[in-house]
């Protein structure tokens, strides 16, 4: 094992080590200092920044560096690859979430000082790193599946951040929900990768997959993606995700975590590149995606929320070039919309201050940007449009009429035939049947 | 001094094991007074006396050795974390018998002990009066599983005169009936579709540990891998049909936990669905589906009991009428049950990270190899199960605070290092899954020369992989007739 070998490992296991250390010493009763917390979160990621950093400079000069452990677990035939694997893909991923994560966690120093969770924030940061470094470093699907449920957990236990307020948690369970749903497509993917290719693993080449069966894995893994990357038709949880801290909402819904769904497709593009069916739909699915956020974005009201929807966009228009085989492209529109979007979250709580500072310097108004697009259209289809755009595009009061609602009902039927005295469960009455899972559209708030 | 034979031997640990539990009960029930520490020792004896168990046990043939000693120190770490409220005679005694009992059910290798065991288990239930309202459901599942395995067992001795499992293996003892008699005991037990009510109504109206202990002997799961798949082997056509029913209890508990609002029940809900999986994966006779079966009876074991535990603290320190139709707030009180609680559930629906991963990855791979298409209900139950628990959690823990307590306990050390004992056995063995899978893969060949020799492993390598009966620690697959196929790459 060569030096580059083992800075590849340090750079993944360092924030997971940092985080169980510290959750399980808080577990038996101590609790660090903030200042204490920071600084090993600085360091921490100081040196996985310094490592990803070598590891940039040795692939630009020699070829893929893997890590071959063997096997996680093996049980007959089948086993789980514990491989890392560091390419020309995956380097700009690394390189983002360490360094964004070192930001965030500088910036939230300060920003959360004093914060009841301040120990939670941190926790989960180094726990959310720790999945996005492994899901980017990952080898073969299987670990990258891994890495990717981890981030999703995280993402969930940070939106009700704010556990005392009842929005965000039940906002954070209604993301956990969509996550969970939308995860099936990739462990039933993985599993049909096992099953047809007799590997999920990606060093050294993709899996063999042709005809329906690449069409297959692509819609599953297609489905994970969506769901991760808020595409339509499950685009309605990314307005309820801004419940979260300023400084989580940078990193996972404007960096790291909206834009896995766009690696998880890129890692995929071979197998897409044989599939028209699944680029036709990759596509498709970014356009929709693209259009609804650019409408739906401009009748938001709050700064997180337009900026999510502005995310959104982009994420869509990223599919299409995924599905139009433009890798690189793809690649270079992620990290500048990464990058842009958390410096913009950042400032967001800043922003009236901001615009009063450019106010004072100009004295007086910005000049008007020009006319709206949507301006050409007829009144009347604006008018709709509006409404349309106000309710953020129907899909959450699809999702929750057409599957939360009788998911509810069927289960509240059940109970009802399985108690034998004054049922205790949920009561569905017609219109608020969703918001016994989670809050509807009414309760969020940003 | 040299040691005595007999302390050496097997049957002396196996012995003491079941009997510490049973004399301390006794103990207990006489002297009235350390009910907690007597069984704390009493169950610490049988860990220690299933420890040798594992130890000498033959390489491959370690089981219900393992299985013993689990249960030993999750009986153990249940009543330590039991309530002061709680560790009273009744329940401590309670616990004994039922810890003895099935410590015997998984030693013997004899059909009448068997049964025995399978009576006394329910025994405490019936005595105590633990099942205090509406308790008809409960106790015509518990009855009527033991009705219907005594009529099995009963059936099956006096065609064979033979009460020996080891010599009745692959005789069909009792033909047709007896096999129909053990799945209707094992469904019965298990709570399996049709009879899945009793379990819910058990843990809202029964002692909390107690019920979770019952649940978490796996008796039915038992009965399927020590009866039912050795004796009948050449039923297995019939098998895939308790597969079937294991993954519709799966999905219909799921979809009956989302709407309900009783925590207790709840948490019954969501460990009956998780394991009914276990069933599924023993029956879809791939090594995958068998491990994944066994380390998910272990996962399941250990968390539910956690979680059990951790609602019976809740229910003392805030009251007996907790709900999850309103946010609850305990959090700010209890941050680390609440910590300890969400790891416990993450880790049963499969959080990365813990062996509740492992377990469920091996579960999906073994049965949806079998079952292509009921199999893929498995991880949507899964799905269903976890936002089922995600709710729970917040429910209970999440929301604003709440006022008017005086006195708000978060885990006393006693329970902290409890919990913490069980959060790192889950985290370690998910991170190092293969000192707890393969030590497992190696049993998957009892269950599979069980099988043998109608079936062979089925799945994508299935005409090229059998599983060979008497192997050392890990699993050897042999080449038969088709070499493995070369993994292709695309550029």
């Amino acid at each position: 094992m060569n030096a580059f070998q083992d800075i590849l490992i340090l750079v993944v296991v360092a924030p997971g080590l940092i985080f169980a250390v510290f959750a399980l010493l808080w577990l038996l009763g101590w609790t660090p200092s903030e200042h204490f917390l920071s600084g090993i979160t600085g360091l921490t990621f100081s040196a996985c920044t310094a490592g990803v950093a070598a590891l940039v400079w040795k692939i630009t000069s020699a070829s893929n560096i893997t890590v071959t452990f063997g096997s996680w677990f093996a049980v007959g035939s089948y086993h789980f690859p514990l491989v890392l694997m560091v390419d020309r893909l995956s380097v700009p991923f690394l390189a983002l979430a360490a360094v964004l994560s070192g930001l965030i966690g500088q910036f939230s120093a300060t920003y959360l000082h004093r914060e009841s969770g301040f120990l939670r924030f941190f926790l989960l940061l180094h726990l959310f790193a720790f999945g996005s470094l492994l899901a980017f470093a990952a080898g073969s699907f299987d670990l990258l599946a891994a890495g990717w449920e981890i981030v999703g957990i995280t993402s969930v236990l940070l939106i009700g951040f704010f556990q005392q307020r009842r929005p965000p948690v039940e906002n954070g369970l209604y993301v956990f929900g969509i996550y969970r749903a939308c995860d099936i497509g990739l462990l039933v993917g993985i599993f049909a990768m096992h099953h047809w290719a007799g590997t999920a693993s990606f060093v050294g080449g993709f899996p063999t997959l042709t005809g329906a069966r690449a069409v297959i894995v692509c819609l599953l893994l297609l489905l994970a993606a969506s769901g991760k990357a808020a595409q339509v038709p499950f685009s309605g949880w990314l307005p309820r995700a801004m419940e979260g801290p300023t400084p989580s909402s940078a990193i996972f819904y404007g960096a790291i975590s909206i834009h896995a769904g766009a690696y998880l497709l890129l890692r995929a593009q071979p197998l897409l590149a044989q599939s028209v069916l699944a680029s036709a739909l990759v596509i498709l699915i970014g356009a929709t995606t693209a259009i609804h956020g650019t409408i739906v974005g401009r009748a938001s009201s709050d700064a997180k929320t337009s900026l999510a929807y502005a995310t959104l966009t982009q994420v869509g228009i990223v599919f299409i070039e995924i599905g139009l085989g433009w890798r690189w492209l793809a690649v270079a529109h992620i990290l500048g919309n990464a990058t842009v979007r958390t410096m913009q979250y950042l400032r967001a709580p800043s922003m009236l201050h901001d615009y009063h500072q450019m106010h004072s310097a100009v004295g007086g108004e910005l000049s008007a940007t020009g006319k709206q697009i949507e301006e050409m259209l007829p009144a009347r289809v604006q008018l709709w449009l509006y409404r349309w755009a106000l309710d953020r595009g129907h899909l959450d009061t699809i999702l929750e009429r057409w599957v939360i609602a009788p998911l509810l009902q069927i289960s509240a039927y059940l109970s009802r035939q399985d108690c034998t005295r004054t049922p205790s469960p949920t009561t569905i009455r017609p219109g608020r049947a969703v918001q016994v899972f989670a809050s509807g559209p009414a309760q969020r708030s940003n | 001094m040299s040691v005595p034979g007999w302390v050496l031997r097997t049957s002396f640990f196996t012995s003491a094991s079941v009997a510490a539990p049973w004399l301390a009960a006794v103990v207990v029930i006489g002297y009235r007074r350390q009910a907690r520490v007597v069984g704390c020792i009493a169950a610490l004896l049988s860990a220690i006396a299933s420890t040798v168990l594992v130890w000498k046990a033959p390489a491959g043939e370690s089981l219900y050795e393992t299985l013993m000693l689990l249960f030993s120190c999750l009986t153990f770490g249940a009543i330590v974390l039991l309530p002061r409220r709680d560790s009273e005679v009744g329940t401590i005694g309670g616990i004994l018998v039922l810890l003895g009992s099935t410590l015997l059910a998984y030693s013997t290798g004899n059909l009448l002990v068997l049964l025995v065991a399978w009576i006394l288990s329910i025994v405490p239930f019936l005595w105590a009066g633990w099942l205090r309202s509406r308790k008809w459901r409960p106790m015509v599942g518990l009855l009527s599983s033991s009705l219907a395995i005594a009529l099995a067992i009963g059936f099956m001795v006096a065609r064979t005169g033979v009460s020996s499992i080891s010599h009745l293996k692959g005789q069909s003892p009792g033909g047709v009936v007896a096999f129909a008699l053990l799945i209707v005991a094992a469904i019965f037990r298990k709570g399996i579709i049709p009879a899945q009510a009793w379990v819910a109504d058990a843990a809202e109206s029964g002692p909390l540990v107690p019920t979770a202990l019952l649940l978490n002997g796996h008796f039915g799961a038992l009965l399927v891998v020590k009866l039912i798949v050795p004796l009948f082997p050449e039923t297995d056509h019939l098998f895939p049909v308790l597969s079937y029913l294991a993954i519709a209890t799966a999905v219909f508990v799921a979809l009956r936990a989302l709407a309900e609002n009783s925590p207790r029940r709840l948490l019954a809900f969501l460990a009956l669905s998780q394991s009914a999986c276990i069933l599924s994966g023993l029956e879809s006779r791939t090594a995958e589906g068998i491990t994944g079966a066994l380390v998910h009876w272990v996962v399941v074991t250990v968390s539910t009991v956690g979680l059990f535990g951790i609602l019976r603290l809740l229910e003392v320190r805030f009251g007996e009428n907790l709900s999850a139709s309103k946010h609850l707030g305990l959090a700010e009180h209890a941050p680390r049950l609440a910590v300890s609680f969400a790891i416990l559930g993450l880790a049963l629906v499969g959080l990365p990270g813990t062996l509740g991963f492992c377990s469920q990855d091996l579960l999906i791979h073994g049965t949806l190899t079998t079952h292509p298409l009921t199999g893929l209900l498995l991880p949507i139950a899964t799905a269903m199960n976890a936002v089922s628990f995600f709710r729970l959690f917040s429910r209970l823990f999440l929301g604003k605070r709440r006022t008017g307590f005086t006195i708000m306990a978060d885990a006393l050390p006693r329970e902290r290092w409890i919990l913490a004992g069980i959060v790192l056995f889950l985290v370690l063995g998910g991170l190092f899954p293969n000192a707890t899978v393969i030590e497992h893969s190696s049993e998957v060949d009892v269950v599979d020369e069980a099988i043998r020799p109608s079936t062979t492993l089925t799945g994508p390598r299935a005409t090229r992989t059998t599983i060979r009966p008497c192997n050392p620690r890990t699993l050897n697959l042999s080449t038969t007739s088709i070499p493995a196929p070369e993994v292709e790459h695309a550029e």
